[in-house]
């Protein structure tokens, strides 16, 4: 904004007066946007080089912003005082398995919604949008009811009674979150736009709509996949409350709860800390950065449809 | 009913043209496989978030402390709420930190949308860099914070004293805890408002601003007479997006300030948290979830009668 009200400032400018405006301007937009970006980033910086300072030096005051030394043992310390490992692998495994469980069934829920014409479809698919608008606070009381009262787990009877149901189970960290009313809206825009020949042609091939949907339109759609996979990666991945809620044993933990943990334990130890959460921060930057393109993808459908 | 029957003759009709033979069996076999395409999808949708929304708000007119069964109690927990003050604060604390965070973040993130949306020297770079804080989880990033916040260590006070500004005790203030936590808030949420700008500015057609060049309108002009209006669908989604986003702040609550000093910082969701799983009053917890959830329809709803005039 401030680049756009120099320039025009300056505007009304004879064609001989155009190319030096110009060029102030960019410097300007340039010099704005990196200050801005650089801003957004400090945080980041900044727990990079907390985690690798000597304890002496995080005591320091005004602090040093480069480390005098790289403390690079911080990590395998931090690994030490806390079981971060675990809770890395237990995240790997629940975005792992929340995206498994998203793509497939998202897929195959959109690929109907899109294109096949069945009764009560619009119905179900309102239905759909409906609980898209669902706030998590609005169910979480039940959901967490529901996991406690499953029967027949956890020493459950039939009616849900007398034990701990799927508390502290890799069920209720892999069920109740696999599936969002979001991946089955993506997917069903993005089946929606594929041309209609190719059904009919099929069809009359004598294809299986199973087949239609998995060898005729999905590879249709990869990059699509790409995008649902990877906002569902990164939800499940950065998810804190639900598994906060329904895992206790240190051995289920994630590594946003574990972290959350490991700072209220007790004297905070600043560069274990910041060790762990750059641990817990690394992969969605790393994902992110090498599949910009998808992310962005993403949240423009979402945005725009 | 006399438009009806010519209808489904015509349709029947058209489909007989195409498909004289394998028709009607074929679309049998066709809403068959859809049904069984959705219905994984439907069950889990309906067990996971149908029941539970229905059974938040039957549950809000119960007290029910989950190793009792649920006792009907109509309304108590409602006027209870209304008379209870940490509610009213978490309340007042969510209308702020929303009131706060969603404007200012938009507003940035429109103006740098625009910025981005040019031709550039390193533009991906400058667009991963706002919207990193949006992909990491908000609890590795309120870590962060609650470092920077540090009143003894911390990198904010460091700042501070360079300028020769006294130590702030950020989060333990009353007065400043919440502005530290909006502050986060503000942080985080720019880069995902940015990068549906950024979409929804593609979109607009390019003559319009050459047709305005040539009527002689300059570049703020143009920002306010062309881009804005023309951003409007794409602001009613962020604002409803991010309303939905901000008053469900929890994690960093969490994090930074365990709702206080002195419950400066708690929010509504915060509340729902204490009552279902610290004092375990699942009923109570419902009904101000319920809560939650009218405000969020209201403001829906309000905004869709101020920006929605000509949006579909």
């Amino acid at each position: 904004m401030t680049a756009t009200t120099t320039s025009a400032s300056h505007g009304a400018g004879q064609p001989a007066e155009r190319r030096p405006r110009v060029n102030a301007r960019r410097v300007l937009l340039t010099v704005l946007l990196a200050f801005g970006a650089f801003t957004m980033i400090i945080p980041f910086l900044w727990m990079i080089l907390t985690s690798v300072k000597s304890p002496a030096e995080l005591i320091e005051f005004p602090p040093s912003f480069w480390p005098k030394e790289w403390v690079w043992s911080n990590y395998t310390e931090a690994l030490d005082a806390a079981p971060f490992a675990t809770y890395f692998r237990n995240s790997l495994v629940i975005a792992t398995g929340h995206t498994l469980i998203t793509v497939f069934f998202g897929a195959m829920a959109g690929y109907a919604l899109a294109r096949i014409p069945f009764r009560g479809r619009e119905l179900i698919f309102l239905g759909f949008i409906a609980m898209l608008m669902i706030p998590t606070y609005t169910k979480i009381v039940p959901q967490f009811l529901l996991v406690k009262f499953m029967p027949l787990f956890g020493g459950n009877d039939i009616l849900g009674q007398g034990g701990s149901g799927w508390l502290n189970t890799w069920w209720a960290l892999l069920i109740p979150g696999g599936l969002s009313p979001f991946a089955i809206f993506l997917f069903r825009q993005f089946y929606l736009s594929l041309p209609r020949e190719l059904e009919e042609a099929a069809r009359l091939d004598g294809l299986g709509e199973f087949r239609i949907w998995g060898q005729v339109y999905t590879p249709l759609v990869k990059p699509a996949i790409a995008t649902v996979a990877l906002l569902t990666f990164q939800d499940s991945w950065n998810n804190f409350l639900w598994p906060l809620l329904v895992t206790t044993r240190d051995d289920l933990r994630v590594i946003q709860v574990g972290l959350a943990v490991f700072q209220q334990e007790g004297t905070t130890q600043w560069a274990y800390l910041m060790a762990g959460t750059t641990l817990a921060t690394i992969p969605m930057v790393v994902l992110f950065l090498v599949a910009q393109r998808y992310f962005i993808q993403g949240f423009a459908t979402a945005g725009i449809k | 009913m006399t438009i009806k029957p010519p209808g489904t003759a015509s349709e029947a009709a058209s489909a007989a043209r195409r498909r004289p033979r394998r028709s009607i069996p074929a679309g049998r076999k066709l809403r068959r496989a859809g049904w069984l395409m959705v219905a994984p999808a439907l069950a889990h949708t309906i067990l996971w978030i149908a029941i539970p929304v229905l059974a938040t708000l039957v549950l809000s007119f119960t007290d029910y402390q989950v190793f009792r069964a649920p006792r009907w109690v109509a309304l108590e927990n409602y006027v209870e709420l209304w008379n209870d003050d940490v509610f009213r604060k978490a309340t007042w604390n969510t209308i702020v930190y929303t009131f706060f965070t969603v404007p200012v973040s938009m507003a940035v993130a429109v103006v740098i949308a625009v910025l981005l949306n040019q031709k550039l020297r390193g533009r991906t770079i400058y667009r991963a860099a706002f919207f990193l804080p949006q992909v990491t989880a908000t609890v590795a990033i309120a870590m962060v914070w609650l470092w920077m916040y540090n009143p003894q260590y911390g990198l904010l006070n460091g700042l501070l004293s360079m300028v020769g500004v006294p130590r702030q005790i950020w989060l333990g203030d009353p007065s400043l805890a919440l502005w530290s936590v909006i502050a986060v808030g503000i942080w985080q949420g720019i880069g995902m408002k940015m990068l549906i700008y950024l979409a929804a500015l593609q979109n607009i057609d390019q003559n319009l601003y050459e047709a305005a060049s040539i009527d002689g309108a300059s570049k703020v002009q143009q920002f306010f007479s062309i881009t804005l209006p023309m951003l409007k669908p794409a602001t009613f989604f962020v604002f409803v997006i991010s309303i939905i986003g901000a008053f469900q702040v929890f994690d960093q609550i969490y994090v930074l300030t365990d709702g206080g000093p002195a419950n400066a910082t708690t929010m509504m969701t915060y509340e729902v948290y204490r009552s279902a799983f610290q004092n375990f009053r699942m009923g109570m917890a419902c009904a101000q979830s319920v809560v939650l959830f009218a405000f969020l329809i209201v403001l829906t709803v309000i905004n869709r009668r101020l920006t929605g005039g000509d949006e579909k």
